[in-house]
């Protein structure tokens, strides 16, 4: 049993269950009680698709409701709901009619409950989420390390080399501008910027692997 | 993650007929017959020991002969039961009256037998043999028990495996004493005690993934569009 419930788990007859869900179907739940649902099972172990549709609509808000007294967030919920239902699925085969329904249900919910809050523990114990005071700078992009390491090296050599390479390698490389395009913005001929380009090539494959220009 | 009515429907859409389990007690009682067919055919193959009618007279190996039984037997009534979701957790504490008896009635054993003990009484050849008939016992219940208690991989993993791993861990045991005359001290303690701590040690240390395993490969309860949930 999560020691997150606070009372008994509310069993299908029991009047607090009325409170949790109040669609038509619950009077006949709570008048039938646990047969009904142990009929359903029944007929769904045999095949029966209908009876298996309605039973699994008819327990889903029961289980949220068991799951919503151990988890702030509704997501958390819904999640532990439909591993409940997947584990009634995978283990219907392990339901004797002959016995209660509610329980059977409620022990498969308590497990999936304890299985998820200790795997939130374990998360916890891990991890730290960031809060406002963790922002070192009011600028939000700022906080972004967008650039890498390697981007951030080619800056600097780029930086680094001799004017006239420089500025081939801005114009054909980094803006991308044809030779054509390139001749006329500098005024230099294209044979001059194509050697300007294989100098400037050649001298930052050097700065980068760390040997002088 | 999907819609959950979305998964209702899934569900619902993929629902096949299945075959209801029978009484947890009938289960276990089959799973102690394929014990009762293991340790028959190995009773045939390998004869029981020489001295087992001298033995029988005494009531020190008589009383952990059913003390290692009846854990045997109470372990795998617990673990049948402790594997369907609605049953409460104290039938975890059934096998250990009888583990109790078992386990004093080793260590008075041993104080008793201690003197008893010369170099001449432990020889290689009978602890391979041991050792054959430990795995020949074991492996194939523990096979069985696996198969047997799947569905437990999404209930309570460790608890049912730790109980099964006594159960067969007690059933080899009670073999062992029943095929070989192992009657040194350290043997006893080694092949009863060892095993029986090295089994359930296997099976609550490893038992929620094999469990998990054989319930992915022998269970495809889930339908495929969901399998990946």
């Amino acid at each position: 049993m999560p020691s997150c419930s606070k009372e008994n788990p509310p069993y299908p007859n029991t009047p607090r269950l009325t409170l949790v869900t109040s669609t038509g179907s619950d009077n006949k739940r709570t008048s039938g009680g646990q047969s009904d649902w142990s009929a359903l099972m029944a007929k769904a172990q045999g095949g029966d698709r209908d009876a298996y549709r309605f039973l699994l609509k008819q327990i889903e808000p029961y289980v949220r409701s068991i799951a919503g007294r151990c988890f702030n967030r509704p997501a958390d919920a819904e999640d532990v709901v439909q591993d409940v239902l997947l584990t009634v699925h995978a283990v219907r085969d392990t339901y004797d009619p002959k016995r209660p329904f509610g329980p059977w249900l409620v022990a498969i919910a308590n497990r999936r409950i304890i299985d998820r809050l200790r795997r939130h523990t374990r998360r916890k114990s891990r991890e730290i989420e960031l809060a406002a005071e963790h922002e070192t700078f009011p600028d939000a992009r700022a906080n972004l390390d967008t650039t890498t390491s390697a981007e951030r090296a080619l800056i600097g050599a780029i930086d680094k080399l001799p004017p006239e390479q420089r500025e081939a390698i801005k114009m054909l490389k980094l803006n991308e501008m044809s030779l054509k395009e390139a001749s006329r913005a500098s005024g230099r001929s294209i044979a001059a910027l194509k050697v300007a380009t294989h100098r400037a090539i050649r001298n930052l494959r050097d700065l980068l692997k760390g040997k002088p220009s | 993650m999907k819609n959950t009515s979305d998964l209702i429907d899934a569900l619902a859409d993929s629902i096949t007929p299945v075959r209801r389990l029978h009484p947890p007690f009938v289960r276990a009682a089959l799973w102690l017959s394929l014990a009762a067919v293991v340790l028959g055919l190995l009773c045939v193959a390998h004869g029981v020991r020489a001295d087992i009618s001298m033995r029988l007279r005494e009531s020190v190996f008589v009383v952990s002969m059913a003390g290692a039984l009846a854990t045997a037997v109470l372990a795998a009534m617990a673990a049948f039961k402790l594997s369907l979701p609605d049953s409460a957790r104290w039938w975890l504490l059934l096998p250990f009256p009888a583990l109790a008896v078992w386990v004093s009635t080793i260590g008075y054993g041993c104080l008793t037998n201690w003197v008893g003990m010369d170099p001449e009484g432990i020889h290689m050849g009978e602890a391979a043999r041991c050792f054959a008939t430990l795995l020949l016992t074991s492996v194939p219940l523990s096979i069985a028990m696996l198969v047997m208690l799947r569905h437990a991989a999404l209930l309570r993993p460790t608890a049912v495996a730790a109980i099964g791993g006594l159960a067969v861990a007690a059933m080899t045991s009670f073999t062992l004493s029943l095929i070989h005359d192992l009657d040194a001290t350290i043997m006893i303690l080694l092949w009863n005690l060892g095993t029986a701590a090295l089994i359930a040690g296997l099976a609550s240390l490893f038992g929620r993934s094999t469990l998990a395993w054989i319930a992915a490969r022998v269970m495809p309860a889930l339908p495929p569009q969901l399998s990946g949930h």
